[in-house]
């Protein structure tokens, strides 16, 4: 329910754009935009496309992103198996000398056995992820205190070498933004070509759940990084300052 | 078919570097051109436009269409002028419709110097002879309105004895921008102060561009600080061991 | 609303040419970027060409501008599908107020702000201390500034001009940290500080780089972290976007996520694309509870209007025209005295601000077109600029003509010399006699008039030569 004052200018605003664009009527239709018109059986028809493609160019998507990755400052480690997978993230985390481990709740986890390969190191790590049973305030604490995080991704997408991370139930932002040490999980059939694809399927999950997609999510194509002091580039800010992918699969 | 070509000295050339048309002459009637000068021609209305004073510009590009457009083709030794005239014309005398199609009609049929011999008379290497190294300015009109770059390094390199050097930043502004130099004289010559910089760094010996207001501006700050590099109008160099510049029997 | 220092620009940039440490930043950072730029554009990635990218832009761009009514319309719609609240403000002191209202609602204290060139323009730092609230710019360039009380030099860059020995500084001075010339120190430093900020915050400001209408998202593009910090901890997010920032479709994303990067840093990509659909879902572990998109007017409306300033509202705010312009590039931004310089800033500032104060802007260019050049959604800058200066010189239809008394007087003069052959003959005859006295050598060392004396402080000046052209032409150039 808007507040009163939210909608008290709307209309008047919205009237002298009108005015300054010489109309005094508003547009009732949809604006001849190819993108905006593409009805869902459309959009539908052009992910199935995109799905098939990816599918047949998966070795080559996946050699490409590691590529671009590799290139953008990532750590990329490539494995045929989940087995690999996690050993691999528990060598990351005892190379890391990591202290407090968190990971999310996903469900690459149940395929990617972190948990077992960290135990069989002698690592100890926290879920953070509560379910509504942990308090925002102890999640928090926990993210900030935090010096290594692993979590799934939704997709990877070749072009520009970035991972997407969607946090939902189970997978906190935090996860992936407060650590210094990020891992990030990929699985082959996450890998997508270009951004067109991507936002293709995102778009058709809007379509179909009409104001219920994510309310958020992020790229993630490399480590955190400024230039702000004498233009020198600087690798590890804000965000995690060293960033693994492990990528699973052909 | 000789072809000809009426002469628009530009104001610049027409009041202080007169010795630029001269040698303009001089090429074309080398390469064949029957060229006029329409005495009638006053300014192409570049300064007034760029000032605002659009008013004022439009009737003086009237006077510059009735001058001109009886003429086959018209050359400028200028190539902020020949895009006044091609590419801001229609802009100004948009709001009348007879006036904006003679414009472009004219627009057509005007060039750049460069851009008249290499495109029109489809001519590189005009018989001139020079010598030593020759780096060459790009000035901003005629490189980003008219898109004319490598008419006139072709020229140049065509001229024997004569090799062309670049020189960093050759394609950045010179600073001078009409009104801009004099209005922000401070900013101006410190634009100046690193064209110069690149100038003297190329190690070349002689200067070319093809615009008087960009060599008017480096000129007036080389010969203040006595640097030993020549700055010289394109047409001037195309000159160099042609011979006299005297008229062809009758013509006028 | 932020100051308006523009009336001292002459001032300003002679200043900023005469002090070489802001000479030395402008010639490193300027060509790093120019450099980086080309580099990642020659890399040719894919299948479309840059120009081919540039035009599909620039006319999406414009076909959003030219119906912003309605894609503001379903921006509002749909954010507030997605949970989060709409506000459409009128001018700065709206938005402030606005900004207020929430903290007050939300019992916030303490605020964490991610780069918004808009908030700028509010100047909102100023009317959040004002009420208690202490907010702290967490990108480190912005950061920087405001621990230094200044304003950005550069829209991407905004602590350029400061040397690390001056961070340094601003750090012990604030901080109470050790000095140090180690940049990453520096780092460091700034991070250990702003972290605590982060977990503390109430409340989080960002700005937006692109609004999408189709779903109410809000489009952060940022490299540090801090975009991610500011939406994702504290409890309320406000966002805050100059109206002109939209884009219709999600699927108009990758073109402009390809464009800005590459225009603005020379990166194929940022670190970070953060997508903000409204606050947390309910079943979400952490995320903001609540979200506020503010779409700012603050005289947009101005350039809205004009049907060829209009144009500038297709401008992504990426910085390559001020990193091309001859003038930016030895001047830097605080001479231009508001939120944006370069050639933007050149043609925003005037129309947005108030003509007369900010009107020798449209003049402070040489009209090179280099900015037009490298503009990603094609902007024509120069046009603009040349549109801005005849409504200076003859007055826009509210207010009469606003330049000077000497140039009025120079303009009509040339009008007159130039009518007519004979009117130019005899101007130009008198103007031989009057130069003899001044004249050495076929030079002129010293300009005694007002308006063009500043020339020949550096230069010498041309004299109208002996014989023009056209007389050489009578007496046998021409021919019988």
């Amino acid at each position: 329910m808007p507040t009163p004052d939210e909608h008290e200018n709307k209309e008047a605003f919205l009237k002298r754009v009108r005015e300054a664009l010489g109309r005094s009527e508003p547009i009732l239709h949809t604006p001849d935009h190819a993108s905006l018109k593409t009805t869902p059986p459309r959009q539908e028809e052009k992910v199935r496309t995109i799905q098939a493609k990816v599918e047949a160019r998966r070795p080559q998507l996946i050699a490409r992103l590691a590529e671009i990755a590799g290139a953008a400052s990532w750590n990329v480690h490539r494995v045929n198996t989940v087995e690999g997978a996690a050993a691999t993230v528990a060598e990351i985390a005892g190379r890391a000398n990591a202290k407090s481990i968190v990971r999310s709740a996903e469900e690459v986890f149940s395929r990617v056995d972190v948990d077992g390969a960290l135990r069989r190191r002698g690592l100890s790590w926290t879920v953070l992820a509560s379910g509504g049973r942990r308090r925002r305030s102890d999640l928090k604490r926990l993210a900030f205190a935090s010096d290594l995080g692993i979590t799934g991704v939704t997709f990877a997408i070749a072009e520009t070498g970035s991972c997407v991370i969607t946090p939902r139930r189970g997978v906190a932002r935090l996860t992936s933004l407060a650590p210094a040490t990020l891992v990030l999980i990929v699985e082959a059939e996450q890998v997508l070509e270009s951004l067109d694809d991507f936002f293709a399927i995102t778009r058709l999950g809007y379509q179909r759940d009409r104001g219920r997609s994510p309310s958020y999510f992020n790229f993630i194509s490399g480590p955190s990084r400024t230039a702000d002091i004498e233009q020198t580039l600087t690798i590890g800010v804000h965000g995690p300052g060293e960033v693994h992918m492990v990528l699973v699969g052909q | 078919m000789t072809i000809k070509a009426a002469l628009c000295a530009t104001c610049l050339v027409d009041q202080f570097y007169p010795e630029v048309g001269e040698a303009a002459v001089k090429v074309l009637r080398h390469l064949g051109v029957d060229v006029s000068f329409p005495e009638e021609q006053t300014c192409c209305a570049q300064i007034g436009f760029n000032g605002g004073y659009r008013r004022e510009a439009e009737e003086i590009a009237r006077h510059f269409l009735d001058v001109f457009e009886e003429y086959d083709h018209v050359v400028m030794p200028s190539g902020s002028c020949a895009s006044m005239v091609k590419v801001y014309y229609p802009e100004l005398l948009a709001g009348d419709s007879e006036a904006l199609e003679r414009a472009k009609a004219l627009g057509e049929r005007t060039h750049e110097l460069t851009d008249f011999i290499v495109n029109v008379l489809g001519v590189t290497d005009v018989g001139a002879a020079s010598s030593g190294l020759v780096t060459y300015h790009d000035a901003c009109h005629l490189l980003r309105e008219l898109h004319i770059s490598s008419e006139p390094r072709a020229l140049i390199q065509e001229v024997d004895g004569v090799e062309l050097q670049e020189m960093a930043g050759c394609d950045t502004c010179c600073g001078f921008g009409g009104l801009f130099s004099v209005k922000f004289p401070e900013i101006s010559a410190a634009i100046l102060n690193e064209k110069l910089q690149n100038i003297g760094a190329s190690g070349a010996s002689t200067l070319v561009a093809n615009d008087c207001g960009c060599l008017m501006h480096m000129r007036g700050a080389m010969q203040r600080r006595g640097m030993n590099v020549r700055p010289m109008h394109i047409a001037e160099l195309l000159a160099e061991g042609l011979g006299d510049a005297s008229p062809p029997q009758g013509s006028r | 609303m932020a100051e308006v220092k523009t009336a001292e620009f002459k001032q300003a940039s002679g200043r900023a040419i005469r002090n070489p440490g802001i000479q030395h930043a402008l010639d490193h950072v300027m060509s790093h970027f120019t450099e980086a730029r080309a580099a990642v554009i020659e890399a040719d990635y894919g299948d479309e060409s840059w120009e081919s990218m540039r035009t599909r832009a620039a006319a999406l761009k414009s076909h959003t501008i030219e119906r912003l009514d309605y894609y503001l319309d379903l921006v509002d719609k749909n954010v507030r599908r997605n949970g989060g609240h709409v506000y459409f403000a009128d001018d700065a002191a709206h938005a402030n107020r606005i900004v207020l209202e929430i903290a007050e609602r939300a019992g916030v204290k303490r605020v964490i702000k991610s780069k918004s060139m808009v908030s700028e323009e509010m100047g909102i730092n100023p009317a959040l201390e004002g009420a208690g609230i202490e907010p702290v710019e967490t990108d480190l360039g912005e950061y920087i500034i405001q621990l230094a009380g200044e304003t950005p030099f550069h829209i991407i860059a905004p602590a350029m001009h400061k040397t690390r020995q001056e961070v340094s500084d601003l750090f012990q001075d604030w901080l109470k940290t050790a000095p140090t010339d180690d940049i990453k120190r520096l780092c460091v430093i700034a991070r250990d500080a702003l972290r605590e900020k982060f977990e503390a915050a109430d409340m989080g400001i960002s700005g937006a780089n692109f609004v999408v209408a189709e779903t109410g998202t809000v489009v952060l593009v940022t490299n540090e972290g801090n975009g991610r910090m500011t939406t994702s901890v504290p409890r309320v997010h406000v966002a805050i976007s100059g109206m002109e920032k939209i884009l219709p479709a999600m699927e108009d994303l990758p073109l402009f996520l390809r464009l800005l990067p590459r225009s603005a840093t020379g990166q194929r990509i940022t670190s970070y694309n953060t997508f903000v659909g409204g606050p947390r879902a309910a079943s979400d572990e952490d995320g903001p509870e609540e979200f506020h998109l503010i779409l700012v007017d603050n005289g947009r409306l101005n350039l809205l209007k004009d049907e060829v300033l209009r144009e500038a509202l297709n401008c992504i705010r990426c910085g390559a025209c001020l990193n091309h312009c001859p003038v930016y590039r030895k001047i830097g931004g605080h001479a231009y005295g508001w939120v944006y310089s370069g050639p933007i800033g050149a043609v925003v500032t005037p129309p947005m601000t108030n003509t007369k104060i900010a009107r020798d802007l449209p003049f402070a260019s040489t009209l090179c077109g280099a900015c037009r050049d490298v503009c990603p959604v094609k902007i024509d800058l120069p046009r603009l600029l040349l549109h801005l200066r005849q409504r200076v010189a003859e007055g826009d239809g509210v207010d009469g003509p606003a330049n000077g008394w000497s140039e009025r007087a120079f303009a009509r003069r040339w009008y007159n010399a130039v009518k007519t052959r004979k009117a130019l003959e005899s101007s130009t005859r008198l103007a031989r006699m009057l130069q003899r006295p001044i004249v050495r050598r076929g030079v002129i060392r010293k300009l005694p008039l007002p308006l063009v004396a500043g020339w020949t402080k550096d230069r010498d000046f041309p004299a109208l030569a002996p014989k023009p052209f056209r007389q050489r032409w009578r007496e046998g150039l021409g021919g019988d």
